[in-house]
């Protein structure tokens, strides 16, 4: 048994509603691990399940090897949980909530009083110590949050949608933050649907499509399907975009049909990462000044998407991703969001 | 039960109070309403002098009906109103335990509860000695206040934990409330008189028409075959009636807070007979206590020939050796209190396996 999070067949429902139907993965420390999956997957119910807080109705559970329905005392001193509604007593001040927290964790006031400040400091919110919580903004009632889930030193961390209202300069503190955590040899699970910047983080990731956690095996699978790459020329004002997808067309030994224009770059499928070697290449060879050469969606995203259409009704599911075949031109749709995070790296 | 958790349950809860506006506008308002009543009995009662007991007695018992009043407010919402917050949950997943958390957060209403009493002491004061009512009136009605304030206290964080929604707990709190003050009066009414047993009145008058015609008893010895007024028979007749059966339901009327009050209190009697509204109200109860008799007898024959009549006891006598009626009403509360905190503890335990219907754990 290892310190991380082991899940195995856990099952969930409330009422009618199957909210877990079957999910099982592992965690392992020292590793950020992703939990990816649409709103209403079953994300943060699972979390709630692992946070101790809700009696799964099947399945086993382990926190570093402690059950947390048998043992809640025991997983509660291992885990950290920072909840996707946040919540902090209103007229406290954010030193208070964190002192407070540390108490409840049996630290003596003057422990709790030194692990506040070094907290705050953590997260930056050193300045606003004395601000009631009321007056935090929604990114500093994050940070505080992800403070309190810190303050006794989990060897384990849930972090339900950890990212959400932070500004960018705070996401990448967090992103440093959570390497820092997992390099200490912490567990740590974390859920978000913002994949391009869970992509920035995670070592591993778990897929759940209606409160089921997806195979490995398909997981892998869509990882290798066809897959949009985004080339970029210099911006030039005399030549028609549509002229650059023609010479990219030409290059590549493509129909124009099959090449796409998105705003200003070209979008090509190709059907693994081989061919796009072979791609690049031939493009460069052909003379094109390519400035960019990139997938057009991120790893997790380009899965995901993948996963989402398979969990479409089985009458279209055979049509609409065909995993051997090259993929028609048309099956393929760039999100309209998605596309210049993926570009952008 | 961890103290330095339970104590720390206890600071968060009070913290917020102390530093909310709303809580010291209640108290203002309780302040002045208090003021202005005892003000008000000022000037109405320095025209006489004396008789004024009775008043006094009944602005204590308003005294009292503020603080059932107000008491609701500070725990209706204590458990689902953190749950709608999502303050509750993140409490949850650290070492403290559901009753630590539930308990605590009942003895922070109650000490919350008890600012009021800090409040309302001067007038209880005062009152007492405007009163001349007997001096351990302020004692008896300071510690049956403090105590109803926690009994409130208890049951509204445990229906506050039973209840989803934070306006239907303190709703149903002021409904608990409202049935332990006139709910026990409707309850012992319509009970006693719904637990009827029958009586059997025997009674024993002279025969009038065993008096042979032409006798006239008011004018004597005209007939010497006129029988003398000792000498008529007398006829014993018996009917049957039913009778409510108090003595089976006076422990509800007992659970009522105003009758705890009134029953704690010290009772003061002149010549057998109450002076206040406590001792008036407890000797009440208290009389309810006593089965009526399966069988009474009126001896008519007798009285009318001159047998002395046995003196009635007076309420004080009467009341003498009834059980102490406080003591029961309050066992009956603090019954009905452990059973609302017991199940809201219950209701509240985590890992969770049914949540109330409509809600998220977090």
């Amino acid at each position: 048994m290892h310190a991380g999070i082991d899940v195995a067949g856990v099952k969930r429902s409330f009422g009618a509603v199957q909210a877990v139907q079957q999910v099982s993965f592992t965690a392992l420390p020292g590793r950020v691990t992703g939990l990816v999956g649409p709103n209403g997957s079953g994300k943060t119910t699972l979390m709630l399940m692992l946070a101790s807080l809700l009696r799964p109705d099947g399945g086993e559970m382990r926190i570093g090897g402690i059950d947390p329905v048998s043992d809640p005392a025991g997983a509660r001193r291992l885990l950290g949980w920072m909840p996707d509604s946040l919540g902090a007593w209103p007229s406290l001040t954010s030193r208070e909530v964190l002192v407070a927290a540390a108490q409840l964790y049996d630290l003596t006031r003057d422990e709790a009083r030194a692990r506040a400040d070094h907290l705050l400091d953590l997260v930056d919110l050193g300045a606003l110590a004395a601000s009631p919580a009321r007056v935090l903004s929604r990114g500093q009632k994050q940070r505080l949050a992800l403070a309190r889930a810190l303050v006794h030193d989990p060897r384990v961390l849930l972090l339900d949608e950890p990212a959400s209202g932070l500004d960018p300069q705070a996401r990448i503190a967090l992103r440093v933050l959570l390497r820092r955590l997992a390099a200490e040899g912490r567990t740590i699970l974390i859920s978000s649907h913002v994949l391009a910047e869970l992509e920035e983080v995670v070592d591993d990731a778990v897929f759940m499509v209606d409160g089921r956690t997806v195979g490995t095996d398909r997981v892998a699978a869509a990882a290798t399907r066809v897959r949009v790459w985004r080339v970029r020329v210099p911006a030039d004002v005399a030549r028609s975009t549509d002229a650059v997808r023609d010479d990219v067309a030409a290059a590549l030994g493509r129909t124009a049909g099959e090449v796409r224009v998105d705003r200003r770059d070209v979008l090509v499928p190709f059907a693994d990462e081989a061919a796009a070697v072979a791609g690049l290449r031939s493009l460069v060879s052909a003379g094109l000044p390519i400035v960019e050469f990139a997938p057009a969606v991120g790893d997790l995203e380009h899965a995901f998407l993948d996963l989402k259409t398979d969990a479409s009704p089985a009458s279209t599911e055979g049509a609409a991703t065909p995993a051997a075949d090259p993929a028609p031109p048309g099956s393929w749709q760039p999100p309209a969001e998605g596309t210049n995070d993926g570009s952008a790296s | 039960m961890n103290l330095h958790r339970l104590r720390t349950i206890i600071g968060i809860e009070l913290r917020q109070r102390v530093r909310s506006i709303g809580w010291y506008v209640l108290l203002g308002i309780f302040a002045v309403i208090l003021i202005a009543l005892l003000s008000l009995s000022f000037a109405a009662f320095s025209l006489t002098t004396g008789g004024s007991e009775w008043f006094f007695s009944l602005v204590i018992m308003l005294v009292l009906l503020l603080t059932l009043l107000v008491s609701p407010t500070l725990s209706g919402s204590a458990v689902n109103g953190d749950r709608d917050a999502a303050t509750l949950a993140p409490v949850q997943v650290t070492l403290v335990t559901t009753s630590e958390i539930v308990i605590g957060k009942f003895l922070a209403a109650w000490i919350s509860g008890l600012a009021f009493l800090v409040v309302a002491l001067p007038f209880l004061v005062v009152a007492t000695l405007a009163g001349e009512l007997n001096p351990g009136t302020i004692v008896t009605s300071l510690l049956i206040l403090i105590i109803e304030v926690g009994i409130v206290a208890a049951i509204g964080v445990g229906v506050s934990a039973v209840i989803a929604r934070p306006i239907f707990s303190v709703a149903s709190t002021y409904l608990l409330v409202a049935a332990l003050t006139v709910g026990t009066l409707i309850a012992f009414g319509l009970g006693g008189a719904a637990l009827r047993t029958e009586t059997t009145t025997i009674s024993r008058e002279v025969d009038w028409d065993a008096v042979p015609l032409g006798c006239d008893l008011s004018s004597p010895s005209t007939s010497t075959n006129c029988p003398g007024y000792e000498d008529l028979p007398c006829v014993e007749s018996s009917y049957v009636s039913e009778q409510p059966r108090f003595d089976r339901v006076w422990w509800i009327l007992a659970a009522n807070p105003f009758v705890i009050l009134a029953d704690a209190t010290p009772p003061t009697y002149v010549n057998g007979n109450p002076t206040d509204l406590f001792s008036q109200i407890a000797s009440g109860v208290r009389l309810a206590q006593i089965a009526p008799d399966a069988a009474t007898s009126f001896d008519g024959c007798a009285l009318s020939r001159g047998s002395s009549v046995e003196s009635y006891p007076s309420t004080e006598q009467r009341i003498a050796g009834t059980a102490p009626s406080w003591f029961v009403g309050l066992f009956v509360q603090l019954l009905l209190a452990g059973a609302l905190l017991a199940w809201g503890i219950a209701r509240t335990r985590t890992p969770a396996k049914r949540l109330p219907p409509g809600t998220r754990i977090a």
